[in-house]
């Protein structure tokens, strides 16, 4: 089994008070919630947070943790001779136990997140899944059938917990978008004792894609056009997911300026589309020719234009 | 090899005794979520129903109050602030979508 330092998590003392654990706890939470932080890890860190504060904050726990010795966090380490039995540790190998939070998931059975999960011969709801799909543009666009691994959490019928490595296909339908949760009911974890399965929560994470940027369903693309196009117009081949479609440049566009085009964004569930946009970028030339070096010398020298004017 | 899963769609209905199931919000504290008007039922009368993205805002309710001790007072403010935090968020990723490289 890998130690954690639940101490060093909390950064607290060893010798902590309860008011100074449910302190540290408190702040850790509220920075590292994952409803409320952005911090890029905090789902993860919260994990810890909470595993280390329902650990630290129960007295007995925290004797029965404290007796487990001190060591490196990561590092493997066995529970001393006896330890089981001088807590109140539930029947079982403590062999069978990979995590340090599953050895201490045993003690006592206090209330879990949602009050789904607990020991007893009632009937229980399975525990939820959630699964991340990272899809790309094109697979959003279409609609995608993903294969995705999970370690699923399990109940046994004595209310302990097991992760268990599954593998799960899911059909996403089109117009899924970026930070969307799809939810798949019944699809959790089996149900304890006649209790109803759990459901399976499916977070939608678009790549990033080498051209489109995506806002919802609107698409936006990046356009270069030359300081003649600019000025003169042009009619553009602009590559779309569905294929290329020309695009009018107005006489005296600018830099900045979004053209629409309408419905060629990606779908929504409810079969519309979203919109394509092409956001302009006047690219100037850098290595230029000395014929287009003079033809740009006699517009500086014949051109009346001032952007500047207003500024005096 | 089996069908895969199908997810529900955005306009998928759930009932309240469904969404007081996913969510582990107990009835009282979501009758003071839509009180407050933080969850509101698409049809209410004898049989409430909600849109399945409500769901997604009783658990996250859920986890605000097991997490933080939240009452539903606190819990239909912070939803509040959420919702809000993820428009402007929707809002930025718009523009940033405007932005030249």
């Amino acid at each position: 089994m890998k130690y954690k330092d639940y101490y060093e998590i909390l950064g607290v003392a060893r010798d902590a008070s309860q008011e100074d654990i449910k302190k540290a706890y408190r702040k850790l939470a509220r920075k590292y919630h994952p409803d409320v932080s952005k911090e890029k890890d905090a789902e993860e860190r919260f994990k810890e947070i909470n595993e280390a504060h329902q650990t630290l904050s129960d007295p007995e726990k925290r004797a029965a943790y404290d007796q487990l010795g001190r060591h490196r966090p990561g590092e493997e380490f066995r529970p001393p001779p006896g330890w089981e039995r001088e807590f109140r540790f539930q029947e079982g190998n403590l062999d069978d136990f990979i995590d340090l939070s599953e050895l201490f998931e045993r003690f006592g059975g206090g209330a879990r997140r949602g009050g789904r999960a607990g020991r007893g011969t009632f009937a229980m709801p399975g525990q939820d899944y959630e699964v991340t799909a990272h899809l790309t543009l094109e697979e959003v666009d279409r609609g995608a059938e993903v294969s995705l691994e999970l370690s699923a959490p399990e109940m046994t019928p004595d209310g302990e917990i097991h992760r268990v490595p599954k593998t799960i296909r899911v059909r996403v339908p089109k117009g899924a978008t970026d930070g969307q949760r799809l939810r798949v009911p019944g699809k959790g974890g089996p149900g304890v004792n006649g209790g109803p399965p759990g459901d399976l929560y499916l977070n939608i994470v678009l790549r990033p894609h080498p051209l489109y940027k995506a806002s919802g369903h609107d698409l936006y693309l990046e356009l270069p056009v030359t300081p003649w196009e600019a000025v003169l117009g042009a009619d553009i081949e602009v590559p779309t997911l569905g294929g290329r479609v020309k695009m009018t440049v107005r006489p005296g566009s600018r830099a900045g300026q979004k053209l629409r085009l309408a419905g060629k964004g990606l779908p929504t569930q409810r079969g519309g589309h979203g919109d394509f946009y092409c956001v302009l970028q006047v690219v100037t030339p850098t290595a230029l020719s000395e014929r287009e070096k003079q033809l740009y010398d006699e517009l500086a020298r014949i051109s009346s234009f001032n952007p500047r004017a207003h500024l005096g | 090899m089996s069908e895969p899963l199908q997810p529900l769609g955005e306009d998928a209905m759930v009932a309240l005794e469904e969404l007081l199931a996913a969510s582990g919000l107990a009835r009282a504290e979501l009758l003071e979520l839509v009180e407050f008007g933080a969850l509101e039922p698409l049809v209410s009368g004898d049989h409430w129903l909600f849109l399945s993205s409500c769901i997604l805002q009783a658990r996250r309710a859920a986890r605000l109050r097991d997490d933080f001790g939240l009452n539903p007072a606190g819990m239909a403010l912070a939803l509040a602030y959420l919702e809000r935090i993820d428009e402007l968020e929707r809002r930025l990723q718009e523009l940033e979508c405007q932005i030249l490289r």
